[in-house]
């Protein structure tokens, strides 16, 4: 008997190239689309440098997350972390300029989503539960720095003007080209990548074929933590303020990356989910920019809009999953 | 083999409640007229109120935790309730329609996340915690209309300690009796067990799963008219951090993240306690910052997580030693295996 | 003769009160092609397990080209040169074909930390040349293929390691018809190459065919070994039934005996991939065995009847109360029962109590006024069942985690015996019991009989159907080939001769 689980998908994915354009393709016209109704606005080259500035930092968090989603683990303090990693490229920026602006978030950064990692993987607590205790750990050692009045008051949150290039074109595009070229490479292409990709396929058969499962976790927690730690030297250099949180609303930071990995895990099965990232992002901000015009409140009604892209992008990824999901 | 009355799951919760107890009590010394501040009166009653909110609420998520799921919007269900319901109260003029008004909305927010995760398959956290962002920007918005309302003068008269104890036994004692002496409640946990095995038998697991999250969407409905009431307004902090506060109490308790029988009613009551009393001692002992709080509560959740997972740990070793066919096991283990 | 190359001495392995392998002699010679050969539970896979690393025996010795060998892990069986295509491993589905190929080995592909998939490729092409496998597009996922070509890609990944022994578990039964006559030549290819083969399968026509030597086991024991060129399939298939099927815990008459109240009516019933066209009555007081092999269908059978698993056809039509199951909670209400083969992880909740378990298909039945469900009247149930099935249990508080195998398996089927019931499923009910309770189950089965309970009793252990059934169906590849009646030839090499 033919125990077909389904039908193969071969030519799908060999036009991988042909569906990028046809996404893209779709982009550009429903921009033009949108651009009539906004009076030519929207496709002002101003507005869509600030569409793109504001999309590259989650884009490396996006990334993070395709990593995460990878392993099979989930890490919700990845918004704390970004606040800790842009205080540190604050403070450390304003101290010894640009090296300690890029030294400070990565180093953090990566650190602490390392200990993340650390935690999932000795302690075997479920991940997303672990990573919320985590975050409000991390929530709290960011309001604790502002009112301890880290260097002086008000300075280390506010970093000087003149680090602003590493958030601004051409700088960020730079990176975020150079950050691509790297995080596809090492998905697709690297030991590391597709020993991340097998554990969260199959561990069992994983581990009997000689991976080390401890370590490609620990590796995990590295690559994510240097992407997350990325994120908040250009987030830190773009908005050049960065309010601590507290509450949980840390994890407001992280719903816009969710949301762009979640759509882009929707195309992986036309466009490699790295590739995906990029547009996807510049997808979900030009929507944000796009209800901006049409004067939807930002912080309150965009959250809403922002709840329900989330869940409405969770269906699509879990359309045929047969197991049990608590 | 010994009688294992006494499970590790089952004992921790009560030695953290008397240790955090003794320590803020003592903690909360007051040399200079040689009382206790946590035991005044007036604390007491403070401590009191806060937790019925967090026991009432509580009482809801139970059943989604019983099952091993999460509801992470009771919070945000609490302050979108009450924002809509004082507003319904104030504008339609009859000022009882703040109590069902409440209740539906709660209830309505609970079969909407209920329906997403029994149907669609969408992980319980992953949906509570984006219905925690986008209800929050929905309350937010209501609020930058409406701004703080008064609740109606005729419902004043409730805030009274009699009226809310009696308000607060009956929803208790309701809860308790559905979660403990009904098949909604034994079903609840027999999914939190083995959710295979609960379809297998021919359990309604679908059902269930959306009455839980119903229940508890509700709960947090009755949760904002009980906040309302103590308050005596609707404002911007209302249900901030609340979830959080409800899944300590729940875990501090002693109830494991897989739910199942490590689930039992009592164990609200003495994680909401524990929690409750750790919030007002830190705030006594002037410890009320929020980072301190916070940082506490994080690495409480940490510490119970771990004891939940030594816990169940401790389960399967014996299982371990007793399993006859552990071929079976393993192969089942390699279904679990990419979790 | 030849050089041995694998020497097992007096090897042991228990799953508990199972003694799945009984002191195994075995030799394994240079460039020879084994086929080992039992019913299910005969120890077989248990064997080739141990061998690949995924278990280690309890006691005994293996021995490699002379030297001490202990794998831990299938890992070490790699370094050993030992590589296996068995039933629980698999390919991981999202990744390419080509990198399941050498997944864990990628490192040789690096080049300035880049793996080069192009090298990999190419390396993997040069597997599937050399061995004359039919190559799947390697750059697509294994998941969304079939289950023959995930089971190619395995074979591939075991040749991959260019092994001097491959164990090969069932794995013609996932070939169609040319990609088995393409694995035959491999095999020659690799008795040629002075490499050595063990391999399984149920097909003993087929074994004889393809193996220089055949080993037969037998309820964990090794039967005795034969030259495939000097035996037939008569002979092997004497070996593997050879055991005294008196027992008397089987039934005693040789007369098919039920009412001819049909309670279940099953019509064209077919399920996706699984099931074609099943087709049955059962009746009151009837035990109708399903049989076969263990992807025959059978199994879906059980979770068809139930209402687990959407029908794209056909209906199960419940004559008793005059209503078609849908969906497992009307099969629930109406009085039928289902035992799943799985116990840990399909039946029973391991981590709560006697009582809890006991009571969990009966808590409708309990209900009472305002929903109440007394816990008395839950303690009554399990109390009653307990000392009724004898359950070794401390008390009916006690976690089901630490019972037994056999007394987990008295709770899973005696909590539906609780109920008033027409209808009961069993898949496999004696699986991984000892005989006592095995006994006991079978004793129970007839009790059921007595009270007019209609049963289907799904068991990959023909002497088990042989011995209890009124009636049995042959199943194969998801249908039904045969209807056999305890009136008629009702023995096991009639049954084997469709089955396969």
């Amino acid at each position: 008997m033919q125990k077909t689980l389904s039908v193969k998908k071969d030519e799908k994915r060999q036009n991988s190239a042909l569906y990028l354009a046809l996404f893209i393709a779709i982009i550009v016209f429903i921009s033009f689309v949108v651009n009539i109704f906004t009076d030519g606005m929207f496709l002002e080259a101003k507005n869509l440098q600030v569409i793109f500035s504001n999309s590259v930092y989650p884009t490396f968090i996006a990334w993070g997350f395709c990593f995460l989603f990878a392993c099979g683990y989930t890490d919700l303090s990845v918004g704390g972390v970004v606040v800790l990693g842009s205080f540190a490229s604050c403070a450390f920026g304003n101290l010894f300029g640009y090296p300690g602006v890029i030294l400070g978030g990565l180093i953090v950064g990566t650190l602490l989503i390392f200990i993340d990692f650390v935690i999932f993987a000795y302690t075997r607590i479920p991940s997303w539960i672990a990573s919320i205790s985590l975050a409000l750990i991390y929530e709290a050692i960011a309001i604790f720095l502002r009112i301890n009045k880290f260097t002086k008051p008000h300075v280390d949150t506010e970093l000087s003007k003149s680090f602003n290039a590493i958030g601004q074109l051409p700088i960020n595009l730079v990176l975020l080209i150079v950050g691509f070229i790297i995080v596809y490479f090492v998905y697709n292409r690297t030991s590391v990548g597709l020993n991340i990709r097998a554990i969260g396929g199959n561990k069992e058969v994983s581990r009997s074929l000689g991976i080390n499962i401890l370590n490609t976790l620990l590796s995990v927690g590295l690559i994510c933590g240097l992407l997350i730690g990325t994120s908040s030297v250009i987030q830190q250099s773009y908005n050049l303020k960065t309010f601590s949180m507290s509450g949980l609303t840390s994890l407001q930071l992280i719903f816009k990356p969710l949301a762009i990995a979640l759509l882009a895990q929707i195309m992986q099965k036309w466009i490699n989910i790295i590739v995906a990232v990029p547009f996807c992002s510049l997808i979900i901000y030009g929507v944000f920019n796009i209800m901006t015009f049409f004067g939807v409140p930002s912080g309150t009604l965009q959250d809403v809009f922002l709840g329900a892209f989330v869940i409405a992008f969770g269906i699509g990824g879990q359309r045929g999953v047969k197991e049990v999901v608590k | 083999m010994k009688k294992r009355t006494l499970k590790f799951h089952d004992v921790v919760p009560f030695i953290t409640f008397i240790v955090i107890f003794l320590f803020f009590t003592i903690a909360s010394y007051n040399p200079r007229n040689g009382t206790f501040r946590m035991l005044t009166p007036l604390n007491l009653n403070t401590i009191l109120d806060q937790t019925m909110l967090t026991i009432v609420v509580a009482c809801g998520s139970l059943f989604v935790v019983a099952q091993g799921s999460i509801d992470l919007s009771v919070g945000v269900n609490l302050a979108l309730s009450g924002v809509i319901a004082t507003w319904v109260a104030h504008a339609t003029g009859i000022p009882f329609l703040l109590i069902p008004v409440a209740l539906l909305v709660g209830l309505l927010v609970g079969i909407f996340n209920g329906i997403i995760v029994s149907r669609f398959k969408v992980s319980s956290f992953m949906l509570t915690l984006a219905m925690l962002i986008g209800m929050r920007g929905l309350v937010n918005f209501i609020q930058t209309k409406t701004h703080t309302q008064r609740i109606p003068e005729e419902l004043v008269f409730l805030n009274t300690p009699v009226v809310k104890a009696l308000i607060f036994f009956a929803i208790v004692i309701i809860m308790a009796y559905v979660f403990e002496f009904t098949k909604t409640g034994r079903y609840s946990r027999a999914i939190g067990e083995n959710e295979t095995a609960a379809m297998f038998v021919g359990i309604p697991v679908k059902r269930i799963k959306l009455l839980a999250f119903a229940l508890s969407g509700l709960m947090a409905g009755a949760g904002a008219v009980f906040s309302l009431i103590t308050v005596g307004s609707t404002s911007q902090q209302m249900g901030v951090f609340l979830e959080i506060r409800v899944i300590m109490a729940i875990f501090l308790g002693g109830v494991l993240v897989t739910g199942g029988s490590s689930a039992k009613f009592y164990k609200i009551f003495l994680g909401s306690f524990s929690i409750q009393i750790i919030i007002n001692g830190l705030a006594l002992i002037n410890r009320s910052d929020s980072h301190i709080s916070q940082s506490v509560q994080g690495i409480l959740l940490l510490l119970m997580l771990l004891v939940s997972v030594i816990a169940e740990k401790r389960s399967r070793r014996t299982r371990d030693l007793s399993d006859s066919d552990s071929a079976n096991k393993r192969r089942a283990g390699f279904r679990r295996a990419g979790r | 003769m030849k050089e041995p190359i694998l020497e097992i001495r007096g090897l042991n392995k228990r799953f508990g009160p199972t003694h799945a392998n009984k002191n195994i002699d075995f030799t394994l010679y240079q460039g020879e092609i084994r086929g080992l050969i039992g019913e299910n539970g005969s120890g077989k896979s248990t064997l080739i397990s141990q061998i690949a690393g995924v278990y280690s025996p309890d006691s005994g010795e293996m021995r490699i080209r002379g030297e001490k060998y202990c794998p831990q892990s299938p890992l070490d069986a790699y370094k050993q040169k030992i590589s296996m295509v068995l039933q629980e491993l698999g390919v991981v589905g999202n990744l390419p074909v080509g990198v399941n190929v050498f997944l864990g080995r990628t490192g040789q592909f690096t080049k300035n930390g880049v793996v080069s998939l192009k090298a990999l490729n190419r390396a993997v092409a040069e597997q599937f040349e050399k061995w004359e496998l039919p190559m799947p597009p390697l750059n697509s996922l294994t998941g969304n293929m079939m289950i023959e070509t995930r089971k190619i890609v395995e074979l591939a990944r075991a040749l991959s390691v260019d092994p001097d022994i491959i164990l090969l578990d069932e794995i013609t039964q996932s070939l169609s018809l040319n990609n088995r006559r393409k694995l035959y030549e491999l095999l020659q290819k690799l008795k040629s190459m002075g490499r050595s083969v063990i391999i399984i399968t149920h097909d003993v026509e087929e074994l004889i065919e393809i193996t220089d030597t055949i080993t037969v086991l037998r309820d964990g024991e090794v039967v005795g070994n034969v030259v495939s060129a000097n035996t037939t399939p008569d002979e092997v298939k004497r070996m593997m039934v050879g055991r005294d099927i008196s027992g008397d815990y089987y039934r005693a008459d040789k007369k098919a005996q039920y009412d001819d109240e049909v309670v279940l009516s099953v019509k064209n019933l077919t399920v996706a991939g699984e099931l074609e066209d099943i087709s049955f009555d059962v009746h009151a007081g009837e035990i109708l065995g399903f049989c076969g092999l263990s992807d025959s269908g059978i199994h879906s059978v059980a979770k068809a009847v139930f209402g687990l698993s959407r029908a794209s056809g056909g209906s199960v039509y419940l004559a008793a109360k005059d209503l078609y199951i849908k969906n497992p909670m009307q099969a629930l209400i109406n009085n039928v029962g289902y035992v799943p083969k799985d116990r840990d992880s399909e039946a029973l909740m391991v981590n709560a109590s006697v009582r809890e378990n006991f009571a969990l298909p009966s808590l409708g039945e309990l209900t009472g006024p305002l929903g109440f469900v007394s816990p008395k009247n839950m303690k009554k149930l399990a109390s009653e069942m307990v000392s009724k099935l004898s359950v070794k249990c401390e008390d009916i508080f006690q976690p089901v985690s630490s019972l037994s195998g056999g007394n987990k398996q008295k709770i899973n089927l005696g909590r539906w015996l609780a109920k008033d019931l027409k209808l009961l499923i069993l898949d496999c009910p004696t699986r991984g019991v000892d005989v006592g309770v095995k006994a006991y189950i079978y004793s129970l089965m007839k009790e059921a009989k007595k009270n007019k309970i209609a049963i289907l009793l799904i068991s990959d252990e023909l002497t088990e159907i042989i011995g209890m059934a009124d009636r049995l169906i042959v199943m194969k590849d998801g249908r039904m080939t045969k209807t056999i009646s305890r009136d008629g030839d009702f023995t096991e090499q009639a049954v084997i001769e469709v089955m396969i």
